[in-house]
């Protein structure tokens, strides 16, 4: 009876102590929301914004955004101009391996390049960066399996020839993947492991629950030091914050309709963190709909009546920061020294008078534009450009898709709108939303000074010149009033005071490698 | 008995079928379509989108479309999903199919004994004290909505006490509070029922009869009087289930359960067509399998149905 009772105690005492080390272990799992499921987990087919901020931590590609918007070279260790013509020879980092144990050599790149070309492999957000190298036409064609325009010169030397200069090929996030990994997991491999070389593997994914991690201890840049990241699946911004609330959130990307609430709660004051998104936000008017926008002093006059300040402070609760360009701060080819775009009002109503409009008298009815997730803005704006200019603005909401696709085709007259950066160069807002050929340019603004300038500016390879040609190119829209800058919003976050090595960029989440949980 | 449970059966294909072809159209009237959501900013690339269009079929007509989509069907195939790439929908559901349906089971069970229990204090205690207080706590539970409780009950057990989980599935600690939530509608309408099918059974000549042969009267309220509350109780159970059903949608909306229902609405959302039509077909299915289940568990308790389906 009494050696039954012992037993008893010390096998309590064993699972006691067991469940004590897995809840001590599991509190090193660091746990952050996603809004929703990805809609793939491999670097070829992604093309989305969950799965980025997941596949991001298993995946590298020759150089990496830094918190604070440069880039470093991650496998990539450095790399020179082609000597035969336009191209990069990379030369690779030694030592990196992939989560299957393979080392990453350069066949891993021709073949990630080449899978993503391929007919068939439904390659997404990457492909779109290769365009540019020798042969990648045949292989997209199917007329051809093999990349012509690359060289492997030895197993960390690899050469990329360009049917034009591409200075900023370098930084397009790529993802390389392991070659070898088709061969052993089969077609599905992608529900089964990760193939990258970066601080985490996949581990298990849950539809609608959870994205598990955990990692990869033979990083080359150190093994992460939490036993694991778990992305939770919570479409919900109230339920992601009482999750946090509660202990079971380490870190929680805010979403716009909770950012409020955080911001007013002194709770969270010193947990808070905020930064400007990295998307330019702007008023688009379209000239060839709305034949008033024609004239400049009226395109002028709607970009003095919006107050923008007013609009951060009560509109945005002050989740919000000004912007007086096309690009955001924190991105390289950022202009510092732009001057703040004033409300005037005055000098708004004097130049509608001038253009023949005074008080509004003869505008034709307009409509502005959005989805149903602008409509504040939208009200705020048709409001002001009334009191303010006259402008007789009604308010539409559209249905997302719809609206996209109105906007690309250039039948949105009257439209507030961002372009969200993929990758840290100014260019990527610059040579997308108001370059003249763009199917971006969605107010379909034209000016022949300013397509020269960024064709000029994309073949400088030299940071400080591409910039300099950047701002000219800048100030060349601004002063053409081809459009109005509006306030961007912020993305916030909430980090426990035991976390640290994790923040947000204005890029989405930082690496989550150096994440420590005391 | 199983002709009858066959002639039910057979009753279904239509419901079914009109079910398929007012989802297949109900999808496609929707604004906006799935390539453009799939592409998202980059839906200018018209390459793209018409090589996306090509590989899910989007470019044929709408009834050749319509042909292969049941064609498909016939041999238990939902198609691709839009949204999760070289996806079938089949593996997009399979985690999320039992859910519901298990969850609102759950409600029901427990909705059933809280409800009856419940009631028929009430109907004993007529007028009384008790009768007052459980109304009054019958009406609060159905004119309060769903979420409202929710909110209250997460911020008070999970936020305040850190007693159960916010969110989530997988433990058996995060089933409690939805099917809590979903069950305290269905419980206090229950309850109302079972409330006045007893004060009716109460009154009945059988029941005093029994009780003027001098049986116990816990014998009397619950095999005579109960057991007859029993054949409208579980008729209503069928629609019961079929509002618990549709709660879920909004259950696992709040506390993040991965089920059919909020898979019904990320996919409307996301466009994903194949998926939405899935989702419906398979309620549609749920429906008529609960309501066929009340149909035969009535001529089991009921032994005068049962002798009309014989005869």
């Amino acid at each position: 009876m009494h050696r039954k009772f012992s037993r008893v105690l010390g096998i309590a005492a064993v699972a006691m102590l067991a469940a004590g080390l897995a809840a001590s272990a599991s509190a090193k799992v660091f746990r952050v929301n996603v809004v929703a499921d990805p809609a793939q987990m491999d670097p070829i087919t992604y093309s989305e914004i969950v799965s980025g901020r997941i596949i991001r931590n298993m995946y590298e590609g020759f150089t990496v955004t830094t918190d604070d918007g440069r880039n470093a070279p991650a496998l990539a260790e450095r790399w020179e101009r082609l000597q035969s013509g336009p191209g990069f020879r990379f030369h690779l980092r030694t030592g990196v391996v992939f989560h299957s144990g393979r080392p990453f050599t350069a066949k891993d790149v021709k073949y990630t390049f080449e899978t993503l070309l391929k007919p068939g492999n439904k390659g997404g957000l990457n492909a779109t960066y290769l365009g540019v190298i020798v042969g990648a036409k045949e292989v997209k064609d199917g007329t051809a399996q093999d990349l012509s325009g690359i060289k492997i010169v030895d197993d960390h030397t690899i050469d990329i020839a360009f049917t034009k200069p591409d200075v900023l090929f370098p930084i397009y996030p790529f993802y390389f993947m392991d070659a070898g990994t088709v061969a052993e997991h089969g077609p599905d491999w992608m529900t089964k492991v990760s193939a990258g070389t970066g601080p985490y593997k996949f581990a298990k994914w849950q539809r609608g629950v959870s994205v598990d991690l955990e990692p990869h201890n033979g990083y080359w840049g150190g093994a992460p030091k939490v036993t694991g990241v778990r992305f939770m699946i919570v479409p919900s911004g109230d339920t992601a914050l009482s999750q946090y609330d509660a202990g079971e959130l380490d870190f929680v990307d805010v979403y716009a309709a909770s950012i409020r609430r955080v911001l007013r709660d002194d709770r969270y004051a010193k947990e808070i963190i905020r930064v400007p998104r990295a998307q330019s936000t702007y008023l688009g008017m379209n000239q060839n709909l709305y034949a008033p926008f024609k004239d400049k002093r009226v395109r002028e006059a709607v970009s003095l009546a919006i107050d923008r300040p007013a609009m951060v402070r009560g509109l945005y609760g002050g989740a919000a920061f000004l912007l007086d360009g096309v690009t955001t701060p924190g991105m390289p080819g950022f202009n510092a020294s732009l001057p703040e775009l004033k409300f005037d009002p005055e000098r708004a109503k004097k130049l509608m008078a001038d253009a023949g409009f005074p008080d509004g008298k003869g505008l034709p009815p307009l409509e502005i534009s959005g989805t149903e997730a602008f409509k504040d803005e939208l009200t705020y704006f048709a409001n002001q450009f009334q009191r303010v200019l006259g402008m007789p603005v009604a308010v539409k909401t559209v249905e997302r898709a719809t609206h996209i696709r109105s906007m690309n085709a250039g039948e949105v007259a009257f439209f507030p709108w961002g372009w969200t950066a993929d990758y840290p160069d100014a260019a990527y807002y610059l040579s997308q939303m108001w370059y003249g050929p763009s199917p971006y340019n969605r107010p379909r603004w034209k000016n022949a000074d300013y397509d020269r300038l960024i064709e000029e500016a994309l073949g400088v390879a030299d940071d400080a010149k591409r910039f300099a040609l950047y701002h000219q190119a800048e100030k060349v829209l601004l002063d053409d009033w081809g459009m109005a800058p509006v306030p961007m919003t912020a993305s916030v976050a909430l980090r426990k005071p035991n976390v640290r090595g994790v923040t947000i960029t204005p890029f989405g989440f930082s690496s989550f490698a150096k994440i420590e949980i005391d | 008995m199983i002709r009858f449970v066959l002639g039910r059966i057979a009753g279904l294909v239509p419901v079914l079928a009109a079910a398929i072809v007012v989802t297949f159209l109900a999808a496609r009237a929707l604004p906006g379509d799935p390539v453009t959501v799939m592409l998202s900013d980059h839906s200018a690339d018209k390459v793209m989108a018409a090589k996306l269009s090509a590989e899910y079929g989007l470019d044929r007509p709408l009834i050749e479309q319509f042909v292969r989509y049941v064609a498909g069907l016939a041999v238990g195939d939902f198609g691709l999903s839009f949204r999760y790439v070289r996806q079938p929908v089949t593996s997009v559901i399979r985690d999320s199919l039992l859910i519901s349906p298990v969850l609102a089971l759950a409600a029901l069970a427990l909705a059933l004994a809280l409800g009856s229990a419940a009631g028929i204090v009430a109907a004993l205690y007529r007028n009384r004290m008790a009768d007052t207080a459980i109304i009054v706590v019958l009406v609060a539970g159905l004119s309060i909505p769903n979420f409202a409780i929710a909110t209250f009950l997460v911020y008070v057990l999970s936020v305040k006490a850190n007693l159960l989980p916010v969110a989530g599935w997988g433990t058996w600690q995060q089933a409690i509070l939805p099917v809590v939530v979903l069950a305290i509608p269905s419980a206090a309408y229950i309850a109302r029922l079972a409330r006045t099918f007893m004060l009716e059974v109460l009154q009945q000549d059988f029941v005093r009869t029994a009780r003027a042969k001098g049986l116990a009267e816990s014998a009397v309220v619950l095999r005579h009087a109960f057991l007859n509350t029993l054949v409208p109780l579980i008729t209503s159970a069928g629609i019961i289930f079929g509002s618990l059903l549709s709660n879920t949608v909004v259950v696992e909306t709040i506390f993040n359960i991965p089920g059919l229902g909020r898979l019904a609405i990320d996919s409307v959302f996301a466009r994903d067509y194949p998926v939405v039509m899935a989702v419906v077909i398979l309620f549609v299915l749920f429906f008529a399998a609960i309501n066929l289940l009340v149909d035969v568990l009535y001529a089991v308790i009921d032994p005068r149905i049962r002798a009309g389906l014989s005869a």
